[in-house]
């Protein structure tokens, strides 16, 4: 080595190079993950759900073109921001809805290649941008297009720029959105601070409905209103974008040329926010919650006893506090579990307020059995794949004397009380922002649920066991679900909400909502029949799966 | 007679068609300190998978303190302790946690498993940052945190895969230490490692495994003198039995291959 010079190191490669090779990597993994029959199982079920997408994807593609067509066509140009806010919305929403169906490359593994900051960057765009929202995102706007440019073919070329600016501002929001909530919801004192201004939110939320109500009362017409709320809407980008266009078929270009620029100025200052999140990761920034040395106070603290429920043996017990631990250290997995009430929020100010009998989100008697299925919904990311966040530890579950039902059980049991919670949640917040729901929607609810949540917990525990997959509970939108986990767990919640919605048929046809409740009591001994069932075999599956759930979960990286 | 702590026959486990582990057979007798070597591949891991519970067997039978460990999975484990390759650490709990979980894992009850984790908290000096969280921990904080868990119930039976492992000279002082105690408490020891002159220091017995099959097994005394008569005496380029380290009787047993004919000009 002596002879060794910096002279004879190779230069560090172009960033088109680097990102080849990296590319190269990721198609030789995904190569190598089919020699597999779990690897073939889930290019299948991505398969699967890809063309589910797809269709949905034309769909609202066509839709959205359609609607182009007609609104330019029949002269309605202004109404062009109804086509692009919808798109906007669920872009940015559907990745924090639905972290399972995304996934933002984990690029930190590389730092330790000279990686130049341009790669890096261009690395967790790219990658960070393969998901299923920005694949809907780009058809529904290519579709948008398409009808645009049929209806004006002289202006095609700025729609096309226009709706490309448009969707890369949204692209760059979603990133910067998940770079800092990642580096917010990583320490404690960041996500008290979260948690604070999530409630400081919530009740600004509930202040909305008063205000507007009192305003009402002084001949504050909603037409006024809506047209405030239109005003402000062309300020943001998806009213950016639509101004632009807008104003180039009205053949005002400089109002065009302005809107464009105030839009890439805002994809501007998501980019300067994004490189600043990534500029501090590429620098080797640690997210941990470890103490510096210099603020490290020793202090030597009183043994601490673990928790004790009464009834329950010491085993379950710790399991149980084991997880409650690992949850309430997650700052992803609390964000998850208060976007019910988020939605919640959502859904109630999309319509007047306590209006009985209005669409969705208008009343509590739809809002709360919504609000419950969707923390249901939500709650599958985790039983889906429970082992998931245990990585290397899952090893000490197979050398302890201890039985893998137990641990299932400890982790259902958790699960399930964060289920309760969440519902009461949920219905002090329908009965809070409109009225408290009906106690018979609340009983047949409350069924559905004990019938659903047994059932997802039987699928959830065998899925546990066959499809595991790492999961870091400390990180954001950095990894995805395994596809055979997200086509069943599909698969069961389109079985709850069928079954729910037959017997909610059933007793409406029979004269009272209450019948359901009845339906529904023999359905529910029969879920927690087959739970025992499947509870009863996880030993003898887990002991069968050990090398290769050990494998998935204890790999590092 | 005791039965012994542990009892191999016939051991064999394929990935495939590849054999990792090769009709292997052994027996560690109660109280002993015992070294599993072999060069990488050999198949240590596997086979102290496989004698914890983490592997299935594909032929053969293992026994632990002559209780048959596919039939009494539960009572073995009760029994034994285990820090593994991966070291089984749940990350985001901290040090006290963890200890705290692993005692209640192993049936005691909540006031004795936080005692004996601040005893051995402070032991293994971690008891400075009780509020750290294990993820955060150094890599040899990690492998004394693996070790006061895997000691926390009294075990009869430690295995340690590769203890000794990126540890520095302090951490791997204490681990020594705590080993040490235990053999003088009757516990028995079975352990992996490359690090030669610990092994020999520590270990009344040793076995080495190559290419999945046992290659020699015995006291260390045995193994020096098994060596050296194969070599047979006025052989020059063998030393004298009393100055052969356990370095040289692995070497001559498993031999090695030279790469120094082999050249890698670019490397300067």
């Amino acid at each position: 080595m002596a002879g060794m010079s910096q002279a004879s190191l190779p230069p560090v490669s172009g960033m088109r190079e680097q990102l080849a090779a990296i590319a190269t990597v990721r198609l030789q993994i995904f190569r190598n993950s089919l020699r597999t029959m779990r690897g073939r199982a889930e290019m299948v079920s991505w398969i699967f759900m890809g063309l589910w997408f797809l269709m949905a994807g034309l769909g609202g593609a066509f839709g959205l073109g359609i609607g182009a067509w007609a609104i330019l066509s029949h002269g309605h140009p202004e109404w062009f921001a109804v086509l692009l806010w919808p798109i906007f919305v669920f872009w940015i929403f559907f990745p924090l809805l639905a972290t399972a169906f995304s996934e933002t490359f984990d690029s930190a593994n590389l730092l330790r290649f000279p990686l130049r900051y341009s790669s890096f960057f261009a690395v967790n765009i790219i990658y960070g941008s393969l998901d299923v929202a920005t694949m809907l995102g780009v058809l529904w706007l290519t579709g948008t297009a398409v009808g645009a440019a049929i209806a004006a073919p002289a202006l095609s070329p700025w729609t096309c720029l226009v709706l490309a600016v448009f969707g890369s501002v949204i692209i760059l929001l979603v990133r910067t959105l998940f770079s800092w909530i990642e580096r917010w919801l990583a320490q404690r004192r960041t996500r008290e601070i979260m948690g604070v201004l999530f409630f400081l939110t919530i009740v600004a939320f509930q202040l909305i409905g008063p205000v507007v109500r009192h305003l009402n009362r002084n001949h504050f017409q909603l037409p006024d209103y809506l047209s405030q709320a239109v005003a402000i809407q062309r300020f943001l980008p998806a009213g950016l974008a639509a101004s632009s266009i807008t104003s180039a078929i009205q053949g005002e270009w400089a109002g065009a040329v302005a809107a464009l620029f105030a839009l890439a100025c805002y994809g501007g200052v998501f980019l300067l926010l994004l490189h600043r999140r990534l500029l501090a990761q590429y620098a080797g920034e640690n997210l941990g919650e470890a103490v510096s040395r210099e603020r490290q106070v020793v202090k030597k603290e009183e043994a601490r006893s673990g928790w004790f429920l009464p009834g329950l043996p010491g085993q379950l017990t710790a399991l149980m506090e084991k997880e409650v631990r690992y949850l309430s250290r997650s700052g992803p997995m609390l964000f998850t579990l208060v976007m019910p009430i988020v939605f919640m929020l959502i859904l109630h100010n999309t319509g007047r307020p306590n209006r009985v009998g209005g669409g969705i989100g208008q009343n509590a008697n739809l809002a709360f059995p919504i609000g419950a299925g969707y923390t249901l919904l939500l709650l599958t990311n985790i039983i889906y794949n429970s082992l998931g966040a245990d990585g290397v530890g899952v090893q000490f579950l197979f050398v302890a004397p201890v039985r893998i039902r137990t641990v299932l059980l400890a982790k259902n049991l958790i699960h399930a009380s964060v289920l309760g919670l969440e519902m009461l949640l949920v219905w002090a917040a329908a009965a809070i922002a409109y009225q408290p729901p009906n106690p018979a929607i609340v009983a047949i609810t409350v069924s559905a649920i004990l019938f659903g949540a047994p059932l997802d917990f039987c699928a959830g525990n065998l899925l546990s066991l066959y499809a595991a997959k790492k999961y870091d509970f400390s990180a954001f939108g950095r990894q995805r679900a395994s596809g055979i986990t997200v086509l069943a767990s599909l698969g069961a919640q389109i079985v709850i909400i069928g079954v729910t919605a037959i017997v909610w048929l059933t007793a409406r046809a029979m004269g009272s909502l209450w019948f359901a409740v009845a339906i529904f009591a023999p359905l529910i001994a029969v879920v927690f029949f087959a739970y025992r069932v499947v509870l009863g075999r996880v030993d003898e599956i887990a002991l069968r799966r050990r090398e290769s759930l050990i494998a998935v979960l204890a790999k590092s990286g | 007679m005791d039965a012994p702590a542990i009892s191999i026959e016939n051991l064999t486990r394929r990935f495939g068609e590849f054999v990792a582990v090769d009709n292997v057979n052994l027996q560690v007798t109660p109280g002993q300190f015992f070294g599993f070597l072999g060069p990488n591949g050999a198949g240590k891991s596997t086979t102290i998978k496989m004698l914890t519970g983490l592997l299935a067997a594909t032929s053969g039978r293992v026994r632990i303190l002559g209780l048959d460990l596919d039939a009494h999975a539960i009572e073995v484990k009760r029994q034994i302790g285990v820090v593994p390759e991966g070291m089984a650490l749940f990350g985001r709990l901290t040090g006290p946690e963890y200890l705290n979980f692993a005692g209640r894992m192993y049936g005691l009850d909540r006031d004795t498993a936080a005692k004996r984790s601040a005893e051995l908290l402070e032991f293994m000096q971690l008891d400075r940052e009780p509020k750290k969280l294990v993820t955060d921990y150094s890599h040899g904080m990690q492998k004394k945190l693996a070790l006061a868990a895997a000691v926390i119930h009294g075990p009869k039976i430690l295995f340690l895969d590769e203890p000794f492992e990126g540890v520095d000279a302090i951490a791997s002082g204490t681990l020594k230490t705590m080993l040490q105690r235990m053999i003088a408490r009757g516990a028995t020891i079975f352990l992996t490692s490359h690090v030669l002159e610990i092994v020999e220091r520590l270990c009344s017995h040793v076995a080495i495994i190559h290419q999945g099959k046992l290659v020699a097994h015995g006291s260390l005394e045995e193994l020096r003198s098994g060596v050296q008569a194969k070599a047979g005496i006025g052989d020059d380029s063998v030393a004298p039995p009393e100055r052969l380290t356990l370095e040289d009787i692995f070497l001559r047993i498993v031999g090695g291959s030279r790469t120094d004919n082999q050249e890698l000009s670019w490397l300067g």
